[in-house]
C-alpha cells in the first residue's frame, strides 16, 4: 500500500525515524544537566580560558585528544578520576572527541606547571621526545582581541568583570591556550582525593646497589623527567637534582605523589617498583663507581 | 519511452565533480597520514592535521559520497519513475550550488571556521548552505516520484526517500547552535546532551547518508548489471523498515563508558546488536541475486565491485555491533582500530559500490563504451588492496595499543606510559600511508579510464546498450 | 516487578507484535504474486 503512494512513506518513514529519536536523544534532556547531576565547584569558563578553548577548537587538537575518562582502571589509573556529567555543564560544544593519538586531557590541569605548558607547545619534541604533536609555538605571536572575547562571553551568558577582560590586553593565543588547559578537570577536587596515603615505614629495595645496576635505569628517569630536570640532572623547569640531600623515603614519597603546589607531578602510576629505581638514580647515580 | 527527454546533463556533471572532489578527499588523506607520522609536515596555521583531517572527511563524506548520490539517485529516480526531471533547472542549480558549499567548506575550515563536531565540523553559514542544498534535491526527486508513471516504487525509491528525510532531521537538529560572529557559533546544546545530540547524528549520518544511499544503488545497478531481478523484493520490505526503526537508537554506542546515561548507551548497544539483522538481510538479498549468475563473477568486472561492495558492508555491519558492545568498547575505543573500521566502510563497501553505480552510468549518460575494461579491472585489485592494507594495519595497531594501555603490572601498575605505546604505532601509521598511496592509484587509473571513455571511447551501438557493463 | 520494568517489557513486547505483523503481512500466501511484480518490472524501464 505504502509502496504505491510516497507521501504516505514519508510520514511513516518520518515516524518510525522519530522513535529511537525520542527515546534516545531528546527525552535525556530531563535528566541530563539538571539538578540531578549537579556539581558544587564547577565554574564557567574565565575570559581567558573560554577563549583559549576556542582556539583549541579552532586548531581542531579534538582530532588527537579525547576529554573523558571512562570508569576503567586503566583510564583511571594513567589520567585521574573518571569524568562526570555534571563537569560538562558548560561546555559549547562538548569535546570528548574520539581518538587518543595524544594522550587523553580531561584531568590535565594543575599536571604540570604552566612552564611546562609554554615549552611544550613551542616544540613538543624537546619535552617528549619521538611525539608526533605539531608545533604550536606560533600562537604566541597572535594578540588577544579583548572585545571580540567580551562579547563571546555575552554570548555564552558567563560571568565576566571589566578587569578581566581589560587584563586580556598584550596576553597572547598562547597564554590563553595555556589558560585552557590548566582547567581542564580541576574544577572538582579529585587530585586532593586521589592522593595516595603512604602507611607503614618505607624500606629501599635496592639500598647499596651498585652503579652496573643502575646503568639500566638511565631509561626511566630519560623518559619520565628528562623533560623538567634535565638530561643530566642539571635542572630545566624543575630544580638540578644533583646534590640533593633528601632521605631515600622523603624522595620516594616527593616522586609518588608529587609535589601539588610546585609543579611536580605524581609518578604512583609508575608502580612503586619503578619509582624506587629513580629514587636510587637520582640520588646515587651520578655519585659514580667509587660510591 | 522517449529517452531523450530524461536529463543526462545533469548526471554528467555530477559523476564529474563527484570524482573531483574524492580525488580531493583522498589526496588529503594521504597528506594527513603523512603528517601523523612526520608532524615536519605540518605548516601552520593553516596547513596542520587539526584543520586538514576535517577537510579529509566532509570531502569524502559530502563531496565525494553526496556527489554521488546526487548524480545515481537523479538518474535512478527518472529510469525508475519513466519520466524527465521535475525540474532541470532546480537540477542545476542544485549542482552549481553543491560546488560553491564543498568550496566554501574547504576554505572556512583551512581558516579555522569550526564547530569541532565530527561530520558536521562547518560553521553555521555554511550549514544554512547545506540546508539549501538538501531542500533544493529533496524538491527535485520527491516531486519526480510523485508524476511516476509506474505506480508501484521500486525498492531504491524508498530507500532515497528515508534517506531524504533522516538527513533533514538529523542535520538540523544537530546544526543548531547560537553565533556569536559569522563565523564562530556555540552549539544549543552543553556538555553531556552535545555529545549524545552529535553521536545521534553521527551515527546515523552514516546510516542515512552512507547506508541507505548506496543500498538504494546496489538494489538498482545489481539486477541492471546481471540481467537478474533481485532475490527478494518483501525480504526487502522488512530489512527497510528494520533498518530505518532501529538505526536511530544506536548514537550512543560512540559513548560508552562516558558519562552519558548508562541506559541510553544499553540501548545503543542492544539495538547496534539487532541491526545486524536487517543488514544481512540485505547482503543475503544481494548474494541470493546471484543463484546460478556467479559465473559472473569472472565475466563481468561490475559484479566483482558490487558483491565486493556488499561483502564489505557484510563484514562492516558485523565488525560494527561487535565494537558497540560495552566490554570490547572499553579495550578498543580511542585507538587506531576505529578509523580501520571507519575506511573499510567508506573505501570497500560505499566507495566500491559508487565505482560500480558511475561505470555502469557512464556508457549510458554519454553513449560510449567504456574505454578499458582491463583498466577497470587493475583498478579493482588497486583499491581492493590499498585498502585492505590500510584497515589490516590499522587492525593491529589498535589492538597492539589497546594491549599495552590496559598491560598492569603484578604491583596494580601501569606497565607502560602513553608515549611507549604511542611510538610503537609509527611503523603501523606507515603502512597506512602506503594502503593510501595505493589507493590512491587506484583512483587516479579510474579517473584516467573515465577521461578517456568520454574523449576517446567508441560510440556505443544501440542494440547493445542493455547488456552493456558486461566484459 | 516495578512500574518502569513493566512498562518496558510491554513496549518490547508491543514492537515485536508489531513486527511479526509486518512479516506476517509482507510474507501472506495471498500476496505473493503482487508483492515481487516490481522487481521485475524495474528491469525493464529502457
Amino acid at each position: 500500500m505504502w509502496e504505491k503512494k510516497p507521501v504516505l512513506l514519508i510520514v511513516l518513514a518520518t515516524g518510525v525515524i522519530l522513535i529511537g529519536t525520542i527515546i534516545t536523544m531528546v527525552l535525556p534532556f530531563a535528566w541530563v544537566n539538571t539538578e540531578a547531576d549537579r556539581i558544587e565547584g564547577v565554574k564557567p569558563y574565565s575570559a581567558l580560558q573560554q577563549e583559549g578553548r576556542d582556539i583549541y577548537i579552532r586548531e581542531g587538537c579534538n582530532n588527537c585528544h579525547t576529554q573523558t575518562v571512562r570508569p576503567l582502571v586503566s583510564d583511571v589509573l594513567r589520567y585521574g578520576d573518571y569524568s562526570k556529567s555534571g563537569e560538562f555543564v558548560y561546555d559549547r560544544p562538548f569535546l570528548w572527541g574520539s581518538k587518543r593519538t595524544g594522550p587523553d586531557l580531561a584531568r590535565l590541569g594543575g599536571k604540570y606547571p604552566d612552564a611546562w605548558h609554554y615549552q611544550h607547545m613551542e616544540s613538543p619534541r624537546a619535552m617528549v621526545p619521538k611525539s608526533n604533536m605539531p608545533d604550536y609555538g606560533w600562537l604566541s605571536a597572535n594578540q588577544l582581541d579583548p572585545q571580540v572575547i567580551q562579547h563571546k562571553m555575552e554570548t555564552l551568558g558567563f560571568p565576566f568583570t571589566a578587569e578581566e577582560i581589560n587584563a586580556l590586553k598584550g596576553k597572547t593565543e598562547m597564554d590563553a591556550m595555556v589558560a585552557y588547559m590548566q582547567k581542564l578537570g580541576s574544577d572538582i577536587p579529585w587530585r586532593q582525593n586521589a592522593k595516595t596515603e603512604i602507611v607503614g615505614d618505607l624500606t629501599n629495595p635496592y639500598a647499596g646497589v651498585g652503579h652496573a645496576t643502575m646503568e639500566p635505569w638511565e631509561e626511566l628517569y630519560q623518559q619520565n623527567c628528562a623533560a623538567c630536570h634535565g638530561e643530566h640532572m642539571e635542572g630545566v623547569i624543575g630544580p638540578e637534582l644533583i646534590g640533593g640531600d633528601y632521605d631515600d623515603e622523603v624522595l620516594f614519597e616527593i616522586i609518588y605523589t608529587g609535589i601539588a603546589d610546585g609543579g611536580m607531578p605524581s609518578f604512583s602510576n609508575l608502580g612503586t617498583d619503578k619509582v624506587w629505581k629513580l629514587v636510587n638514580f637520582v640520588k646515587y647515580y651520578h655519585l659514580g663507581e667509587g660510591h | 519511452m522517449e529517452n531523450r527527454a530524461y536529463n543526462y546533463a545533469i548526471v554528467r556533471s555530477f559523476v564529474t565533480w563527484s570524482v573531483i572532489w574524492g580525488l580531493v578527499a583522498v589526496l588529503v588523506g594521504v597528506i594527513v597520514s603523512l603528517q601523523m607520522v612526520e608532524p615536519d609536515l605540518n605548516f601552520p596555521p593553516y596547513l596542520t592535521f587539526g584543520r586538514l583531517r576535517p577537510i579529509h572527511t566532509n570531502a569524502g563524506i559530502y563531496g565525494w559520497g553526496v556527489g554521488v548520490i546526487f548524480a545515481t539517485f537523479l538518474y535512478i529516480v527518472q529510469r525508475l519513475c519513466k519520466t524527465p526531471l521535475w525540474s532541470d533547472k532546480l537540477a542545476k542549480f542544485q549542482l552549481w550550488f553543491f560546488n560553491a558549499t564543498i568550496i566554501a567548506s574547504a576554505v572556512t575550515l583551512l581558516l579555522g571556521y569550526t564547530t569541532s563536531k565530527e561530520y558536521h565540523e562547518m560553521e553555521w553559514p555554511i550549514d544554512v548552505m547545506i540546508v539549501i542544498l538538501w531542500v533544493a534535491f529533496a524538491i527535485n526527486i520527491v516531486m519526480t516520484i510523485l508524476k511516476r508513471k509506474d505506480e508501484q516504487m521500486y525498492i531504491s525509491l524508498w530507500y532515497m526517500l528515508a534517506a531524504i528525510i533522516g538527513v533533514a532531521i538529523l542535520f538540523t537538529v544537530n546544526a543548531a547552535a547560537v553565533p556569536a560572529s559569522l563565523f564562530k557559533s556555540y552549539s544549543a546544546y552543553a556538555g553531556t546532551n552535545d555529545a549524545n545530540v552529535e553521536w545521534w547524528f553521527g551515527h546515523n549520518a552514516v546510516a542515512m547518508a552512507l547506508t541507505a544511499p548506496p543500498l538504494a544503488m546496489f538494489y538498482y545497478f545489481l539486477p541492471k548489471t546481471t540481467g537478474v531481478p533481485i532475490y527478494s523484493h518483501r525480504l526487502s520490505i522488512t530489512a527497510f523498515w528494520s533498518l530505518i526503526f532501529m538505526y536511530l537508537w544506536t548514537g550512543a554506542h560512540h559513548l560508552l563508558w562516558t558519562p552519558v546515561p548508562d541506559w541510553i548507551q544499553t540501548l545503543a548497544m542492544g539495538f547496534s546488536v539487532m541491526l545486524i539483522a536487517p543488514s544481512w538481510g540485505s547482503v543475503f538479498n544481494g548474494y541470493l541475486s546471484m543463484n546460478g549468475q556467479w559465473h559472473q563473477m569472472r565475466e563481468n568486472y561490475l559484479v566483482k565491485y558490487l558483491i565486493l561492495g556488499i561483502t564489505f558492508y557484510g563484514l562492516q555491519t558485523l565488525q560494527g555491533p561487535m565494537q558497540a558492545i560495552r566490554t570490547f568498547s572499553a579495550f578498543i575505543h580511542y585507538t587506531d582500530w576505529v578509523p580501520a573500521h571507519i575506511h573499510m566502510g567508506t573505501m570497500g563497501w560505499v566507495s566500491m559500490i559508487s565505482f560500480a553505480s558511475i561505470y555502469f552510468l557512464i556508457p549510458r549518460i554519454y553513449g560510449r563504451e567504456v574505454y578499458s575494461i582491463p583498466l577497470a579491472n587493475l583498478q579493482f585489485w588497486l583499491i581492493l588492496v590499498g585498502q585492505l592494507i590500510w584497515s589490516i594495519s590499522l587492525w593491529i595497531a589498535g589492538v597492539l595499543q589497546a594491549g599495552m594501555w590496559n598491560a598492569m603490572n603484578p604491583d596494580g601498575s601501569l606497565t607502560y606510559t602513553f608515549m611507549e605505546t604511542m611510538v610503537e604505532m609509527y611503523p603501523y601509521w606507515w603502512a597506512r600511508v602506503f594502503g593510501g598511496l595505493i589507493y590512491m592509484a587506484g583512483l587516479v587509473v579510474f579517473i584516467y579510464n573515465l577521461y578517456m571513455t568520454v574523449s576517446k571511447g567508441k560510440p556505443l551501438a544501440t542494440q547493445t546498450a542493455s547488456v552493456e557493463g558486461r566484459a | 516487578m516495578d512500574l518502569g520494568s513493566l512498562l518496558y517489557l510491554g513496549v518490547t513486547f508491543g514492537l515485536f507484535v508489531i513486527f511479526v505483523l509486518i512479516v506476517m503481512r509482507t510474507y501472506s500466501r495471498k500476496r505473493k504474486d503482487e508483492g515481487e511484480i516490481a522487481k521485475y518490472r524495474m528491469l525493464d524501464d529502457d
